[in-house]
């Protein structure tokens, strides 16, 4: 990532390339348990926003650490940026230097800040990266004004809201200069306004400074603006298509527990119960377009 | 206990009531400001507003575990701070669901987990374990689970124990903490559903706190919004939610039902007021596409 120039998106480039990953957990005595994540073979483009779907014991979170190398798989490759991670001839020092590139923003907004004021938790990637003093106080100014909270820069983290928290945890990642970032549920445990605040931070990184961003959510509402959407289901890749294609499969999603967005789902009841629509509308505007010509059809 | 049953037990009443955080401190904050309310059995209040709104702090003080600052809190007509001995009772009758209540399960089974609460009103052997297996089932936990350590059920399963465990001691006002939040779309349903069938079944009074507008639409009977420590509003669920620029203007949103309501008003098409969810959307709009449909045939 630059953080002072705006690069272009390119979203034909591979970024993050898994092929044939599996990955299971070990219990306490050693043995593996059953398969968390089977078989994924999965390119993400550099520049590309993908939504990640699956409810809950999917294997959705564990793919994330996989992507930033918290874990590694059992068999199969990770190529991230032409770099082949799982190779076991790569050092400790390349390990450290990929996990740069791949930042994470976790769920729980208390749980990610470690300083007791808000620029030196921002501070604290960078200085572990060994960047010199002028430059950090560079990039920690940078990322706070991208997320919009300059004016807090010596305030307490444990005084914000849960959304100014996890825009500091967000210019936290910023500083280090990340290509891509991976939002495992970020918006959980928001209230709306700060849904809307961190929503706006992850697409506007994602729009105007380049960053891959793979965003982990059970919200469809925020899935729906995505370029690409992805459903884990029982650690397989179910479905990876455009928002559009992927939430107008509205009985496959049900059948795994997941949901569509309300004016999908009120579209496909009344198809159920015999009026005829495109299911595969995803705006209000669109929606009232398809009644309002529907119900002026028979007047 | 006749009393306990009869169904006029399980009012709460505030009058007057205030709470500061750290008064006299740099940091006082009036976090409940002058708050006049009445929860009533045999309907599910949804207890909605932003971050710091005052909503944690409002249901501490409803079962006791803060003392108002200023003004009365009744249950049943009785003020919960006239004799504090008594405090256990208030507890029994009032039981409330933290947030991630997950994180509190501590025994070794979950039926013993669950039983720890019932255990401690010096009740019979059998009576605990009808308790225990009716609270399992109201939570959507299989009798197979009981038996299990809690740290092997997955995080949606101990949620659900962790539930269970209040509602053993059979509670005449539940209250629950953002009871939802991090679950997949399946999970939300599945607690909120076992509340509103809890709730009929004993008509007691039940209190939810939630961020998610459209869950409330669903399942709760009357709203009550929060803002900056006062009730913004609160009443009947089509007063409540036809109020968008009042809801916004309180840092929340409106359900995704009520703006596509809002613009298919707006361009014209004649409405009832009362719907913000699919079900009933799906009803009216079937009813309107009928009619019509009727009118056609009769030419």
């Amino acid at each position: 990532m630059q953080l002072y120039d705006i690069p272009v998106r390119t979203m034909n480039q591979p970024y993050i390339q898994m092929k044939n990953v599996c990955f299971s957990y070990n219990t306490e005595d050693g043995r593996p348990t059953n398969q968390v994540l089977k078989n994924i073979t999965l390119t993400i483009n550099r520049g590309e926003f993908v939504a990640v779907l699956g409810h809950n014991g999917s294997g959705k979170s564990t793919l994330a650490k996989l992507l930033n190398l918290i874990l590694l798989p059992d068999s199969g490759s990770i190529i991230i940026d032409g770099k082949e991670v799982t190779s076991p001839d790569l050092s400790d020092d390349e390990v450290y230097e990929t996990r740069r590139h791949v930042g994470m923003v976790f769920q729980n907004p208390d749980n990610q800040l470690v300083a007791t004021v808000v620029e030196e938790d921002v501070a604290f990637g960078p200085e572990n990266l060994g960047i010199p003093p002028a430059e950090i106080r560079a990039r920690v100014d940078k990322a706070l004004e991208l997320v919009g909270m300059s004016e807090y820069r010596r305030h307490s983290p444990s005084r914000l809201s849960g959304g100014q928290k996890q825009r500091i945890a967000i210019a936290g990642i910023i500083a280090m200069l990340p290509d891509c970032i991976v939002f495992d549920e970020p918006t959980a445990m928001l209230d709306p306004s700060g849904r809307a605040e961190v929503m706006n931070i992850i697409r506007m990184l994602n729009r105007d400074r380049g960053i891959t961003v793979l965003h982990i959510t059970h919200n469809m509402n925020e899935a729906i603006t995505a370029d690409r959407v992805i459903v884990i289901n029982d650690g397989e890749l179910c479905m990876d298509d455009t928002p559009r294609r992927v939430f107008s499969q509205v009985a496959k999603l049900h059948s795994i527990g997941l949901d569509v967005p309300q004016v999908t789902e009120l579209l496909y009841e009344l198809g159920l119960c015999g009026v005829e629509l495109p299911v595969d509308v995803l705006t209000y505007e669109e929606c009232a377009d398809l009644l309002i010509r529907k119900i002026e059809e028979k007047k | 206990m006749n009393q306990e049953n009869s169904n006029s037990a399980g009012t709460v009443e505030l009058r007057g009531v205030s709470y500061i955080y750290g008064r006299g401190t740099p940091f006082e904050k009036k976090a409940i400001d002058n708050i006049n309310l009445t929860f009533e059995p045999g309907c599910i209040t949804g207890l909605i507003g932003h971050t710091g709104s005052g909503k944690s702090t409002l249901v501490q003080l409803l079962n006791g575990l803060l003392k108002p600052d200023e003004g009365r809190i009744l249950v049943d007509g009785v003020d919960i701070w006239d004799e504090p001995k008594k405090q256990n009772k208030l507890r029994f009758k009032v039981g409330l669901v933290f947030q991630y209540p997950e994180y509190q399960l501590f025994e070794e089974t979950v039926r013993r987990d669950i039983a720890y609460g019932p255990s401690n009103m010096k009740l019979s052997g059998e009576e605990i374990e009808r308790r225990v297996v009716e609270s399992a089932k109201f939570c959507g936990l299989d009798e197979e689970l009981l038996d299990k350590s809690p740290f092997e059920l997955s995080g949606g399963q101990r949620r659900r124990a962790a539930i269970a465990g209040v509602i053993a001691m059979e509670p005449r006002v539940l209250i629950l903490d953002e009871p939802t939040a991090g679950l997949d779309p399946m999970g939300r349903e599945d607690i909120l559903g076992g509340m509103r069938s809890y709730q009929r079944a004993r008509n007691s009074t039940v209190i939810i706190v939630s961020h998610s507008m459209e869950d409330m639409a669903r399942y709760s009977d009357r709203i009550v919004v929060m803002k900056n420590g006062r009730v913004e509003a609160s009443g009947g669920r089509t007063e409540v939610f036809s109020r968008s620029d009042m809801l916004i203007g309180a840092g929340l949103d409106v359900p995704q039902i009520t703006r596509l309501w809002e613009i298919l008003k707006g361009r014209g098409i004649e409405l009832p007021d009362d719907v913000f969810t699919v079900e009933r959307a799906c009803e009216v709009l079937l009813d309107l596409l009928r009619t019509d449909l009727q009118t056609v045939k009769g030419r």
